[in-house]
């Protein structure tokens, strides 16, 4: 196994962390292997950021949390 | 092979004056690289049908003259092309024939585009570009113009180009003898499966020629003739109600598009079709029962091949197909045929006709591989420098055109040849090349639209 987090298999409702360290939950996945949408649930360095959509890189997610 | 600069091409290399056509204009990559600027990315393109993406988030990847483009419907419902591109360094976005997607990513460096064309992903967008790229410039470059018509949709680069229908002039009345149901219902046609797919070795005028209405070459279908492909096993087609047609070959020399097509008596009563299957031929026999019974002049026409300038080819009676002939290069054509049934049709009614379409069309088809073998050796046998030097001949039944053709009180537009005595002409292949010579020597729309300057004058002399 390569370690690399192959974000295509990553469901609606996971939880992952980006490298920012912020905490965010997977809303949407083309399946592309590029791109999640995704909401913040908190950030590291916010904590009051959360509830926000965005798009994430793959490159960004550094950990699956469920 | 250098083009001759002192030869225009409506008065030199396209004379219509002696019908002589230089071979140049098949052959010649020059001229190819200019048809590409001059013709395709100034024309209304077919581009694909809206019962190929029915819902939010469909696409359909389909072709603008060597352009690669995406038909897609965005999240709102609203249908756009745009070219598959993007628009960082270039990458198609979209590299599947069609399917179904939230977003179209660039699988280069990861560039991300709505189904509306907007620029929504940008990796490190924060770290690398610090937050400072305008997205909204860098959208997926959408056509200039689009105009869906009963369910097809046809797109167009030129912001300057009159708009679709007006393009299409009094030719409408024979596309739509293909979109609306047999019944003669409006728009009901849909496509029947998937699009075939297949690269000939010719230039792509030489199917545009052929489906321009062609009939001269019909010695070269003698063998299916004899072989009985057609939906009652006999000849290619059931087409007994042409014994008391009238055949026509209609040309509309300010647009560019020409066709053939039947016109019927006003009392002719429907021949019986498609005998290989009763339930079949009892559909069809009620589809044209329903047609008669509904006003309107079309009830009394049967379409047969024509073609829409510059590159799209319809065949609205037996087998009803649409085909765009995509320039590759020079020498090379990617045809993609479209195949048509009612939407309200029978299951087994559409079977029988995939059946008949199949055996008919496409590379593997017994009528349409016999036309693509003089295609590719008449485009091979005039390459050569000698080949080159000596022009074809495009005068059959020159000064033979009538205008204001009229047919038991049923009027037809533009210049007709009526074939019934004639049997053949090259009207309709000299209107395809007055067209394609004007594209090639005019500077802007505003020297095509022919119609718009000669309307005041013709409305001025009505008066």
């Amino acid at each position: 196994m390569s370690g690399i987090i192959n974000v295509r298999e990553l469901a609606i409702g996971t939880r992952v962390v980006l490298s920012s360290g912020a905490e965010v939950e997977i809303v949407g996945n083309p399946g592309d292997g590029v791109w999640l949408f995704g909401r913040s649930l908190a950030s590291n360095g916010d904590p009051g950021v959360g509830g926000e959509e965005e798009m994430i890189f793959a490159q960004d997610v550094v950990e699956v949390r469920s | 092979m250098p083009v001759n600069g002192t030869r225009g091409y409506h008065s030199g290399l396209v004379d219509l004056a002696s019908g002589l056509i230089s071979r140049e204009i098949f052959v010649n990559d020059e001229i190819y690289a200019q048809e590409q600027e001059r013709v395709f990315a100034r024309s209304w393109l077919f581009v694909g049908h809206e019962s190929q993406i029915p819902n939010p988030g469909d696409f359909f990847a389909s072709r603008m003259g060597e352009e690669s483009v995406i038909l897609c419907r965005d999240r709102r419902g609203s249908v756009h092309v745009f070219l598959n591109s993007c628009r960082h360094r270039g990458m198609k976005v979209c590299r599947y024939d069609d399917g179904n997607t939230t977003v179209f990513t660039c699988p280069y460096h990861g560039w991300s585009y709505g189904t509306d064309g907007a620029l929504v992903g940008v990796p490190f967008f924060r770290e690398a570009y610090h937050s400072e790229l305008d997205k909204s410039k860098y959208g997926l470059i959408e056509v200039a113009q689009l105009c869906c018509y009963k369910g097809t949709v046809w797109a167009c680069w030129d912001a300057s180009a009159p708009p679709f229908l007006e393009h299409l002039g009094e030719f409408r009345r024979f596309l739509d003898l293909m979109l609306d149901g047999w019944d003669g219902r409006e728009g009901q046609a849909e496509l029947l499966g998937g699009v075939q797919k297949w690269i000939i070795p010719c230039n792509w005028k030489w199917p545009a020629e052929n489906f321009s209405g062609d009939t001269y070459h019909n010695i070269s279908h003698r063998s299916v003739d004899l072989v009985g492909a057609g939906p009652s096993g006999r000849s290619r087609r059931d087409y007994g109600e042409l014994n008391v047609a009238r055949r026509l070959h209609v040309s509309l020399p300010d647009r560019g598009h020409q066709t053939i097509t039947y016109v019927l008596p006003r009392d002719y009563q429907p021949q019986a079709a498609y005998q290989n299957s009763p339930e079949v031929a009892e559909y069809f026999r009620h589809c044209e029962e329903e047609r008669r019974r509904r006003p309107g002049e079309n009830s009394r026409m049967i379409g047969a091949p024509g073609e829409i300038f510059p590159n799209v080819a319809l065949l609205p009676r037996q087998p009803r197909t649409l085909a765009v002939w995509h320039p590759v290069n020079a020498h090379q054509t990617e045809v993609w045929r479209f195949f048509f049934v009612d939407r309200d049709a029978p299951r087994s009614v559409k079977n029988f006709l995939r059946d008949y379409y199949i055996r008919y069309s496409g590379p593997a088809g017994m009528t349409e591989q016999d036309d693509m073998e003089n295609w590719n050796y008449a485009h091979a046998a005039s390459r050569g420098v000698i080949a080159r030097r000596y022009p074809y001949t495009y005068e059959m039944g020159m000064g033979h055109v009538v205008e204001d053709f009229e047919f038991e009180g049923l009027r037809m537009p533009g210049r007709v040849v009526d074939l019934t005595k004639a049997m053949a002409s090259e009207e309709p292949m000299r209107n395809l090349y007055r067209r394609w010579a004007q594209f090639m020597e005019a500077e802007s729309w505003d020297d095509l639209m022919t119609w718009r300057r000669d309307a005041p004058r013709e409305a001025k002399a009505a008066e």
